[in-house]
Parts: C-alpha cells; structure tokens; sequence
C-alpha cells in the first residue's frame, strides 16, 4: 500500500515533498509538433488519450461481439448491458423516435465514460478534465438538436422558445429568457463535466501529496500519512462513482435535449 | 492612481456586495433546513418558497456582480 | 345416502369443473396481474432508485450551482458581444445580465422539477423577473 502512494500521486520527484503540484497532472504536452497553415494542429498528450479511448472502446465492442453467441459469454454480456443501458435510458428519454440518434448518445456515453476511467489510472491524462474538450461534446450535442429541429420542424422548432399559457405584454420577456436558458444548456453541460472531473482529481491529488510529505518526515509523520492515505483510497471509490455518474448524467441530459428536437411543443 | 488600476480595485469592491447575497442565501437555506428537519412532511411544499427567496435575495448580489462587470467592461 | 353423497359429491365436481375452467381463466389473469405488477414495481423501484441516485448530495449541488452560473455567464457573454457589436454599451451587458439571472432561476426551477420543461406552461417565469 506504501508503495502505491507515490503511484497514486504522478510525482516525477517523489524525494523532494515541496514539489507537489496537483495541477500538473493537466498539462498539455505536445508529442509530435505539427503546424498547418500557421494553425497548431500539434498531437499532444491529450490527443494521445482521446486517440487511446477510442480505440479502447471499439476493440472492445468490436471483440467481445465478434464471437457472439446466443448465451452470452461474461464480457460479451458487458457490451449487450452497455448497449441496453442507453438503449433504456434514449428510449425512456426521447421515445422510439429517438432511436435513430442511438449511435451518437452511445458514442458519447462511452466516450465520456472511458475518458473518464482512464484518468484515475496514475499517470494517465484525463481528457475530459479539460473544458474545451467538454464543450466540443457539448456544442456537438446542442448543434445537433438545434439543426436537427430546423430540419425537421422547420420554423416550428421556435415554437420551443415560447411557452403556452403566458399574457401578451409578458411574452417577448420569457422568450428572451427562454432563449437564454436554452443557450447556457451547452455551457452548464459541459462546465459539469469538467467541473467534476478537475475538482475530483486536484482533491485526489492533494491528498495523495499529504502522504508524501507526511511520510517523507519520517517517525511521527509516518503515523501520521495513514489518515490521508485511507482518505486518498476513499476518494478513489467516489472518483469511480463519479466517473460513472457524470458520463451517465451526460448521457441522460442529452437525451432529454434530443426530445426537445423530436418534440419542441409537447 | 493609475485609472486602469482604480478600476480594477472599485471591481472589486463590488464583489463585496456578493458577500451579503452569500450571507443571506445562507440564512434562507439554513432555516428552510431547521424548518424541513422539525416537518419534513411540509417541506417539499414549501421548496417553491424557497426557490423564490432565493430567487430575490440572489438578485440583489447580481447587481453588485452587475456593478463589478461595469467597472470592468462597461 | 349413498346417492346423497354421490349428489353433494357430484355438485362439487359439477361446479368444480366448471368453476376449474374459471379458475384457469382468473389463475392465468391472476398470473397476468401479477407479472404486470411486478414489472411495473420494477420500473418504480428502478425511477426510485434513480431519483434517489440523483438526489446524492455532491452531484446535486453541482448540478444546480452549475446550471445557476451557466445562465448567468451566457447573458453576461451575449450581452458584452452585444454592446460590442452595437455599441449600446452598457445596456445590453445589464439587460442580459438580468435576463441571465432569470434563466438561471427558471434553470434551477427546471432541475428541480418545480417547473414545467421546455415547450410547457411557463407562467411562474414572469413573476420572477421581478
């Protein structure tokens, strides 16, 4: 368990204890420098495990599918309850119509949730820890909700912005209000996400950094590291939970905007 | 005093002015928790109360986040 | 007594064979009710369980809070590119700032389910502007 302390906390230099840096677990390295019309089309560390993620998750699905049987063998049963699950969750969310969005919810869904599982990994780099990342996700679900309603509803779609039941003179104020509600649904979509990540990780981190410069006192300090070393194996679980959690929320709440595009007035 | 530097310090006097939003949200939250734990049969009745209280209380701390986003960008 | 007893013996049997076709209809409805019951306890249960999932204290707190922000940062950005843009300033930054808080409240009242989702009755929206 001691041992695994210094691995917990991604310390380059684990002999010099003011070295803690819960941030540099964030930054972004460039691996292969690379400029494209004066544009930094760099692959960076973060490019690296977008790249690792993706390709985690489609062996994955592609291998424990690939020999499919009627009884399903143990991982083959994980991808068919990964599938169920969002299957569930659009389907309770958005009705049968939404099922023709199924491969982008799934896609994220399991983007986000691998993305987020393999951050806790030490020294592993946490792609959804950062906002930019997050609101990609976020603007690609709001825009496809936006163009998709245009498509199909046309005009109508603006019905969305305006509630029913609500006197003349108030009207052009809850629109307005309306309309900004639903624009800061990306921003709030994705600051959560990124929000939880950062948070779980600095805190982990920072306990983690406890028990190194606890322990590196020696005597007393030794005793003393324990307490935070159970804290940092507690957090642990929560930062699992929370990895779940969040790419469930993620899932669900996207699902909920997809019904405003499949139905804008109820 | 540099004017870009007194602007900066006025901004965040401002924000001070959140401060008592935050004092005030805390009491309004507090006590709506006093009042749910002694009838927690009344209380989810009561959370549209709570919303709006907080709505108000909350308003006036954005107009000193308003004043502090004036003295900055305005 | 014999025939007696074969009567009250036959009776039963007459009416048990009718009712046992009864029987077979309601044991198969029975079974129906119960079956739709327990799915549907399923579903209630697995809605509980979620609800209670979602009520967990850190993940609430940071929902609501980020929805609050997040509509009050929006209308501090669409107002500022406003004034920009327009040059109104600084009316526009106030102005979207106010209509930011709004939807922040609306946001949070939508969250928890004080308020009807998008597209509904939204007649709560106008008193809190105030």
């Amino acid at each position: 368990m001691r041992d695994a302390a210094p691995a917990i906390t991604g310390l380059r230099d684990v002999a010099d204890p003011n070295k803690v840096d819960p941030i540099h677990q964030f930054h972004i390295n460039k691996l292969i420098d690379l400029q494209i019309g004066g544009l930094d089309f760099s692959f960076t560390n973060s490019a690296l495990f977008m790249v690792i993620v993706v390709v985690l998750t489609g062996a994955f699905l592609v291998l424990t599918t690939s020999s499919r049987g009627l009884v399903p063998s143990r991982m083959q049963s994980v991808s068919e309850m990964a599938y169920e699950f969002v299957a569930n969750m659009l389907r309770d969310a958005a009705g049968t119509h939404g099922m023709k969005f199924f491969p982008l919810v799934f896609s994220i869904f399991m983007f986000v949730l691998v993305a987020n599982l393999i951050g806790l990994f030490p020294y592993f780099f946490t792609v959804t820890s950062h906002i930019i990342v997050t609101f990609a996700l976020a603007m690609l679900v709001i825009l496809t909700v936006v163009i998709y309603g245009f498509m199909k509803h046309g005009l109508k779609f603006l019905k969305l912005f305006v509630p029913s039941g609500v006197p003349g003179l108030l009207m052009p104020l809850v629109v307005a209000i309306e309309i900004v509600s639903f624009l800061s649904r990306p921003v709030s979509l994705s600051v959560r996400l990124f929000a939880n990540m950062l948070a779980g990780h600095i805190t982990l981190k920072v306990f983690a950094g406890f028990v190194v410069s606890l322990g590196a006192m020696g005597g007393i300090g030794f005793a003393g590291a324990i307490l935070p070393l159970f804290m940092a194996v507690a957090l642990t679980g929560l930062e699992l939970l929370v990895a779940f959690l969040q790419a469930y929320v993620f899932a669900v709440l996207t699902c909920m905007y997809l019904n405003d595009a499949l139905h804008p007035s109820h | 005093m540099d004017a870009e530097a007194a602007k900066y310090i006025g901004a965040g006097i401002a924000c001070l002015g959140m401060g008592g939003a935050g004092i005030g949200l805390g009491t309004i939250f507090g006590n709506y928790l006093a009042g749910a734990l002694r009838n927690p049969s009344a209380a989810d009745g009561q959370f549209g109360r709570l919303i709006f209280g907080f709505a108000v209380t909350e308003a006036l701390g954005i107009f000193s986040l308003l004043i502090a986003l004036l003295a900055l960008f305005g | 007594m014999a025939a007696d007893h074969g009567d009250s013996e036959g009776q039963p049997g007459k009416t048990g064979g009718q009712s046992a076709r009864d029987n077979g209809l309601e044991n198969r409805l029975r079974q129906l009710d119960e079956k739709l019951a327990s799915r549907r306890t399923a579903e209630q249960e697995k809605e509980a369980a979620w609800a209670r999932n979602n009520k967990s204290g850190w993940a609430n707190a940071v929902r609501l809070s980020s929805e609050f922000v997040a509509a009050v940062i929006v209308g501090v950005a669409i107002g500022w590119v406003l004034d920009k843009w327009a040059g109104t300033s600084p009316w526009g930054l106030i102005v979207f700032l106010l209509l930011g808080f709004a939807a922040g409240v609306v946001n949070v009242m939508r969250a928890t389910g004080q308020m009807a989702e998008f597209g509904q009755q939204g007649g709560g929206t106008g008193d809190r502007e105030k």
